[in-house]
């Protein structure tokens, strides 16, 4: 009975994309099947709000015999995933209508758009429930290839180059990921041979049995390949053309969670090798591979002219910190890591929602050419700097919470050297992001141009999302805090030692 | 008996190998197709061997899979979206490295897998012991040419070098790992092809010629 109840919830979960891919593909008009994707991804998102409790008192559901797994720290990625999707679509609507109306996009491609959306949506659903580890992989290359459809729905050559160089390195990254998964798969049915060897609760049920050598080099392999999909530097190059490339609903989500989805498929294969060898080596490399990221974004930050190449590298500062909270460890440093991903993915689509209206309005993406938001379009005007304030980390708003925890639990575990360098470009990052800002927001316009907004359903998305950035930032929910708290008590080994 | 088995398996990776270094030796992208054909039907062949000596049945259904899409539908595909394209858009002429310094890298690269395998502490076993080197040889050859190239027609025949590498991989290692996974697997990489066909005859109508060079307007100066 209990099965087949986690059977349907699961199934359920999984099905609004599916039929609205497939209701989309059917009906073509432009206006219903905006409303068909909504419609989807608000389904998914009240499924996984009455999830959450549900994990919180269960702790784990599986579902279809042990295909599938979900956790307080699948549960959290799913949050992100489904918060981020529902606001993604409604503001599609307003995005996709306009980029309609301007012809960018003809009949043919909105349909592939909200197909490939309601698609994509799916693909990253499944990732964090995925028991497989195989089919873990498959689905994060799945989501590789559908967003890279959707980054060349334009015909411009901006937009041909970013998805071919996303393409091509992504794939290569992930064939990374592929042996490092494979060599996991050997470690286990070498250590026991049971029929789930490719699964993650049998791996970590027979973890302190792997080949210690064997698990060091496969988690290098896992750390380039995931982390290459995760946008941690060096191997980040793809991101900022992506993400600045695609409609600006996918550069949300792309940004907001597909990084997200990534970096959890870098977190289960942590807690593999933590509890075979010890989290010391695996977090020393997460703790390099930060400073760098972070120190990448710092200099791309204050050298940047592009609007939205600015956010992406923002995000790359951003998974370095989630990497730096992992790395530094200790149940305080998880959780702001944690807290960090659900923070994130709160704040970047606002960024992205606001400088897509923005950049429809001044018809540029060029920091140079947009001033004097405030004064075109008062209410994204002020929704992008609450926004940017949030993502730099300054006080009452969420971010600034989640990346003191991390930081004073660098300091905790004695790492002084990385927790001081990532300080220094973080103060780098706060003074140019907000220099940018205060360009773009304040002063006269360039030009003489017609005060106004971008319409309702862009702004609805918008603040719903500086809602949630202003609300975590002073009070954080009792649910989504043991939620947390249990998906670090999994990360720091306590469910499994 | 053991020992004949032993010179199966040798042998085939060799031929592997082979057509692996026709890819890095020639210049034209039908030539580089036809040596990819010649080494997934290899590559079927030496899954059908595995298949064979560990007696698991799955692993001819992903041989004949492979012999099906690897070698009949994703030669096909490339084939039908560049015939349209100029000769000169599908000839290899300007490498950073020569062809034959090309050559002679390739070969050092087999000799660093082959050492690179010896180091790592694997269950002695003929299977592994044959194929592996040779799966991370063509993995480090099919980086090299995915680098080493500036047409986009070769960073796709390099992507489909390791792909061949990492299912070589994951055969002499494992013995496959599940038949579903590998499907996914399968349907990634058809997908994958063909949507970088599309990219392809976009770049071709887009741009002048299909220099990765001419890809780099974005950038951060």
């Amino acid at each position: 009975m209990n099965a087949l109840i986690s059977n349907l919830t699961i199934l359920l979960l999984l099905l609004p994309p599916i039929v609205g891919a497939g209701l989309v593909t059917v009906i073509k008009k432009k206006r219903t099947i905006g409303i068909i994707t909504i419609c989807a991804a608000s389904l998914i998102l009240i499924q996984v709000l009455l999830l959450v409790p549900r994990i919180v008192s269960e702790k784990t559901i599986t579902a279809f015999g042990d295909t599938f797994y979900v956790d307080s720290l699948s549960a959290v990625i799913l949050l992100s995933v489904s918060v981020v999707g529902f606001v993604a679509a409604l503001y599609s609507k307003n995005y996709m209508g306009r980029q309609y109306d301007n012809g960018t996009v003809d009949d043919k491609h909105i349909v592939r758009y909200y197909q490939g959306f309601n698609v994509f949506l799916l693909t990253m659903l499944v990732v964090p429930i995925a028991n497989n580890l195989g089919i873990m992989w498959v689905m994060v290359e799945a989501t590789t290839l559908v967003s890279v459809l959707l980054i060349m729905l334009y015909f411009k050559e901006n937009a041909i180059e970013a998805a071919w160089k996303y393409l091509i390195i992504a794939t290569v990254g992930l064939s990374f990921a592929l042996i490092g998964t494979v060599f996991f798969y050997y470690a286990n049915i070498n250590a026991n041979t049971s029929e789930d060897a490719m699964n993650w609760t049998g791996m970590v049920h027979n973890a302190k049995l792997f080949d210690p050598n064997l698990v060091k080099i496969a988690f290098v392999f896992i750390l380039v390949g995931f982390g290459t999909k995760a946008g941690l530097a060096p191997m980040h190059t793809w991101l900022p053309d992506a993400h600045s490339e695609a409609p600006t609903p996918v550069s949300a989500v792309l940004s907001g969670v597909l990084l997200n989805c990534a970096f959890y498929a870098i977190i289960r294969f942590h807690i593999i090798s933590s509890i075979s060898i010890g989290p010391e080596f695996s977090n020393q490399l997460l703790i390099i591979l930060a400073v760098i990221s972070i120190g990448i974004a710092a200099a791309s930050i204050y050298f940047q002219k592009d609007m939205k190449r600015m956010l992406a590298y923002s995000s790359v500062e951003h998974m370095g910190l989630i990497s730096l909270g992992i790395g530094f460890g200790g149940l305080f440093g998880i959780y702001g890591a944690l807290l960090q991903i659900v923070n994130h993915a709160v704040a970047k689509p606002l960024m992205f929602f606001a400088s897509g209206s923005v950049s429809q309005k001044y018809e540029a993406k060029a920091m140079s050419k947009i001033k004097g938001i405030i004064r075109v379009m008062p209410v994204t005007g002020i929704l992008f700097l609450i926004g940017g304030l949030a993502l730099v980390g300054m006080p009452p708003f969420n971010v600034f919470l989640s990346e003191f925890m991390i930081l004073s639990s660098g300091f905790k575990s004695g790492q002084f050297v990385a927790t001081s360098l990532v300080i220094l470009f973080l103060v780098i990052t706060f003074a140019a992001f907000l220099r940018h800002l205060i360009k773009m927001i304040f002063g006269n316009p360039l030009s003489e141009m017609k005060k106004g907004e971008m319409g309702k359903l862009a702004i609805i998305p918008m603040a719903i999302l500086c809602s949630l950035v202003i609300i975590f930032g002073i009070y954080i929910p009792t649910q989504l805090q043991t939620l947390i708290h249990n998906a670090s008590t999994i990360i720091s080994g306590g469910g499994f030692a | 008996m053991e020992t004949i088995q032993f010179d199966v398996l040798t042998i085939s990776g060799a031929i592997l190998l082979i057509a692996t270094f026709g890819i890095v030796a020639t210049r034209g992208f039908m030539d580089w197709l036809n040596a990819y054909r010649y080494q997934s039907i290899v590559l079927s062949g030496i899954t059908a061997i595995i298949g064979y000596v560990t007696g698991i049945w799955e692993i001819y259904i992903a041989a004949g899979l492979t012999l099906v899409i690897k070698s009949i539908i994703i030669p096909k595909v490339l084939t039908y979206v560049t015939r349209k394209l100029e000769i000169e858009f599908k000839l290899e002429t300007n490498p950073y490295v020569s062809i034959r310094a090309s050559v002679i890298i390739s070969a050092l690269l087999v000799a660093l897998s082959y050492f690179l395998i010896q180091q790592i502490p694997f269950k002695s076993d003929q299977i592994v012991n044959a194929y592996l080197p040779v799966s991370m040889a063509q993995f480090f050859i099919g980086l090299f040419v995915l680098v080493n190239r500036r047409t986009v027609l070769s960073q796709v025949v390099g992507l489909l070098i390791i792909e061949n590498g990492l299912f070589l991989f994951a055969m002499a290692l494992t013995h496959g790992v599940s038949l579903l996974i590998e499907i996914g697997i399968f349907v990634d990489i058809l997908v994958g092809i063909l949507i970088s066909s599309i990219l392809l005859f976009r770049i071709s109508r887009t741009f002048d010629s299909l220099d990765v060079g001419n890809l780099e307007n974005l950038r951060d100066d």
